[in-house]
């Protein structure tokens, strides 16, 4: 066993290293900030971004829980026809980047679209969205189906001889519900809400369509609007300090409230809707699934008809497609490969070193894309220039960005390698190597694949770092998006979107089935969200 | 074992052709342009179908790309930059970004329009202009940018957000023509004016100047056509401000063209911007977004006002660089939506 233990240790350290570059750099930027850049930005800048920041965070998570936990406990607690059907629709706008859901909100509530039109009749003064509401409801319709994912999961494991108990006390559903279930998914709920926090705090798509200042956005803003790279390296250092302490926060108080449910209590079957309820259900949910999901996809089906009809869609086009897919490959691959000795090192050998390691090769979970690309810039123009251009920044930032999520899928795959398995394979002759081929990676290539399958997808829907990183000429699908809605040519970003959100689909699938699956464990299912 | 290899396979396979297009590139030229892909494209199309040199266009904010031609140095890949702001080009110049122009190239335009060492040359030119509704009775007392801020048009005034280049470098304009505490007032008066709504876009502005929602709007003059062209019947109509025997002119804002002090393929770069200044060229790049081109002689779209028609303001182009900073923070500092 210790033989491999000294050369799994230092390759998932270099690991953990090479993951740490952007933090490290970003660092020092912005100890070349002044005492007096410090204070002129604390004085001008940081107070606005803070109170931004964080109230369109408090905005956001009270939207996703309210469209979250009232979805997931009408579909797990009751039944109705088309319930399969609305679970789906309600996990499908995950599969929309969010600066795709802001460009098409933006055009649907002007003037002459179709919401606006529809408000127009109401209100005397036109729909606006480019305010912190907008931002907000933009970021819950597209966040929200983590929370729904999460409490339903919870719910359909909670025991429910518990509500029984209650109900049969005489505690009416709401009393129930409150004194309960609440508190049975609880952890469930605070994953979600860390999820949707995490993911407000370091969006660029929705907050740079609708132009809300936040952190992400003015760390962008610093970076190709004037250059400032040490002003936007010190905003960076707040922002992930803010993502830090909100996650260990939120370790902390789940910790503390864990519920354990018997095993025995897994067969239920949801009670049938009455007639009331399924108005209630068929409104509210339709509702949902309209504005999260359907009208967005009507806007892209129609502008991307058009597109075809036009002759729009081109060789350029399918190029535009081809970079993606490059890009996404080589950073999956790339992720997959070297996440597996940090998973291995830390499942083999448990120390503070393998921690350390698995910590640190997890910090892009608190590294928004501006961040990202300003610590890689820095460290290729100060250690090695030669890097510059070509596709190797835009991939290194990339597999940083989205590392946590193939380390997480393989750790998770690796949980079910007993050491008796490997030691087997060692008396029966098989070298380190042999064992690791024939014996470690046929039993975890599940955790391989979604880690892979995870990674492209956001790599492919990745805009920030790849607007500033990306190689000459290499415009991407989410490039594209963004060129063509500052230009307003619609029919060219609609089939560009589309195509973004028919390859996520496989990723939403198996982020769902994986939530099934492995029922109760809630960390996982949520750090799939990223 | 789970076509590990065969996916790497995969991969050198999606890899090689591409990495070998970036590396047997016969002669093409890379030009960062913060220029809208469809305004360039007829023009370098034109450019390739006339001399075979293929041009890459890297689209992106035009000081974004500064920035990264600045970060880059003489590792960058840029043999030209193409901008659509005279402010963003001179930044450029004073960096030392770039190379001097042949008299030959720049003698084709005239000496306001380019820097003063020939850094870099515009191409064509945009006038900063009102755009009225017709059916309005509010707005024939207006007929200076310093009416805007006139209380009397407290939530009658379409502008877009302050992030706009053209509405940085128009206040800079302003900023040199009229000073800085005239400009200060009138960025204050239109902020009480628009009271926290601004609009995303030009277009957006026009649009609502012709819904009627705003009586009036300020905008480069071509998004006035452009509304027109597809609704012809809409009420609106151009202003030129500041006219007269005292006014300032109406602001104006150039995009140009200039060659990286690092290119390697200087020969073709020339000749691109020879291309570019030629009347066929001007003709193409000035005439598909209606502006004026600034080759003398090039005639304008029909539409437009004719050049020469009316009074501009005589702030020269390169000045547009060295201030561009103090009107962003003059825009901070007011806190400008």
């Amino acid at each position: 066993m210790h033989s491999v233990a000294r050369p799994l240790a230092s390759t998932a350290s270099l690991v953990a290293l090479l993951a740490a570059i952007p933090l490290i750099f970003v660092g020092y930027n912005s100890s070349q900030l002044t005492l007096a850049k410090w204070v002129a930005l604390w004085q001008n800048r940081i107070p606005e971004l803070l109170a931004n920041t964080l109230s369109l965070s408090v905005l956001v998570a009270i939207g996703c829980l309210i469209l979250g936990i009232s979805s997931a406990w009408l579909v797990a607690r009751r039944d109705f026809k088309g319930r399969r059907v609305v679970s789906w629709l309600l996990i499908l706008p995950l599969a929309i980047p969010t600066y795709v859901f802001a460009h098409i909100y933006t055009i649907m509530t002007a003037d002459d679209g179709w919401l606006g039109q529809i408000w127009l009749v109401f209100f005397d003064s036109s729909l606006d969205i480019f305010n912190i509401w907008g931002t907000a409801l933009v970021l819950t319709l597209a966040g929200f189906s983590y929370v729904f994912l999460l409490v339903r999961i919870a719910l359909m494991d909670a025991n429910r001889s518990l509500e029984e108990a209650a109900r049969i006390q005489g505690a009416s559903s709401l009393a129930v519900f409150w004194h309960v279930s609440l508190p049975l998914i609880r952890p469930a709920i605070a994953a979600a809400m860390a999820v949707v926090v995490l993911h407000t705090l370091s969006d660029f798509g929705a907050v740079s369509m609708l132009r809300f200042q936040t952190f992400t956005l003015s760390i962008y803003l610093q970076m190709s609007g004037r250059l400032d790279y040490e002003a936007a390296a010190g905003l960076s250092l707040i922002l992930v300090a803010l993502s830090l302490t909100f996650m260990i926060l939120e370790r902390f108080f789940r910790r503390r409230a864990r519920y354990f449910s018997t095993a025995q209590s897994r067969h239920h079957t949801a009670r049938k809707a009455s007639k009331g309820e399924l108005v209630i259900i068929w409104s509210w949910l339709g509702l949902i699934c309209l504005f999260a999901f359907l009208l967005p996809l009507l806007w892209m089906l129609q502008w991307t008809w058009q597109a075809i009809t036009n002759g729009a869609i081109d060789a350029r086009f399918w190029g535009y497609t081809f970079n993606s897919l490059t890009v996404g490959a080589l950073a999956a691959t790339l992720a997959m490969v070297i996440a597996l000795p940090v998973g291995l090192f830390h499942t083999r050998i448990k120390s503070r070193l393998s921690s350390a390691c698995l910590y640190f090769s997890s910090v892009g979970f608190v590294l928004p894309g501006p961040v990202v690309a300003l610590g890689i810039i820095s460290f290729a123009v100060f250690a090695l220039p030669a890097l510059y251009g070509g596709l190797t920044l835009l991939v290194l930032a990339l597999v940083i960005r989205f590392l946590p999520l193939a380390v997480q899928s393989q750790e998770a795959a690796m949980q079910q390698l007993t050491p008796s398995i490997e030691q087997a394979g060692r008396v029966l002759g098989a070298g380190p190597l042999e064992n690791l081929k024939r014996v470690i990676l046929p039993m975890i290539r599940g955790g391989m694949a979604s880690a892979w399958v995870l990674v492209f997808i956001d790599s492919i829907k990745e805009l920030p770092a790849t607007l500033l990183l990306r190689p000459v000429g290499f415009d991407t699908l989410p490039v594209r998006i963004w060129i063509e809605a500052s230009e307003e040519m619609l029919e060219l970003a609609a089939p560009a979107a589309l195509i973004i959100v028919i390859a996520t689909i496989p990723a939403i699938w198996l982020m769902a089935r994986t939530g099934v699956n492995n029922n109760g464990n809630q960390d996982e299912a949520a750090s799939r969200g990223f | 074992m789970f076509g590990l290899k065969r996916l790497f396979i995969l991969i050198l396979a999606i890899i090689l052709p591409f990495s070998g297009q970036l590396v047997f590139a016969g002669e093409q030229l890379v030009v960062y342009s913060g220029r809208s892909d469809r305004f360039v494209l007829p023009v370098v199309e034109a450019f390739t179908e006339k001399t075979g040199i293929k041009v890459i266009l890297h689209n992106a904010e035009s000081t974004a790309l500064l920035n990264k031609l600045t970060l880059e140095g003489k590792r960058t890949e840029a043999d030209l930059f193409l901008s659509n702001d005279a402010g963003n080009l001179q930044v450029g110049a004073d960096k030392g970004l770039f190379l001097a122009l042949p008299d030959e190239l720049a003698a084709n335009i005239p000496a306001q329009y380019r820097a003063p060492d020939n850094a870099w040359i515009g191409l064509s030119s945009r006038m900063r202009v009102l755009v009225v509704n017709t059916e309005s009775g509010n707005v024939d007392s207006i007929n200076s940018v310093f009416d805007l801020a006139d209380p009397a048009l407290k939530g009658r005034l379409a502008i877009t957000s302050s992030a706009n280049g053209s509405y940085v470098a128009g206040t800079t304009v302003y900023l040199l023509a009229a000073g800085e505490e005239k400009t200060k007032q009138w960025l204050e008066g239109m902020k009480a004016n628009v009271d926290g709504k601004v609009f995303n876009k030009h277009s957006a502005v026009v649009k609502a100047v012709a819904k009627g929602k705003a009586d009036v709007g300020l905008v480069n003059h071509y998004y006035i056509y452009r509304h027109l062209a597809e609704h012809p019947n809409s009420p609106i109509k151009i202003v030129l401000p500041d006219q007269g025997d005292d006014g300032m002119g109406v602001a104006e804002n150039v995009a140009g063209v200039a060659i990286s002090q690092y290119s390697k393929k200087i020969d073709a770069a020339k000749k691109f911007v020879a291309f570019l200044v030629s009347e066929e060229g001007q003709k193409i790049f000035a005439e598909i977004n209606r502006e004026y081109p600034v080759r003398p002689g090039v005639a304008t779209a029909a539409e437009v006002p004719i050049a020469g028609s009316f009074k501009v303001s005589d702030v020269a182009m390169y000045k547009l660089g060295a201030e561009r900073n103090r009107t962003l923070d003059l825009i901070e500092s007011i806190g400008m939506p």
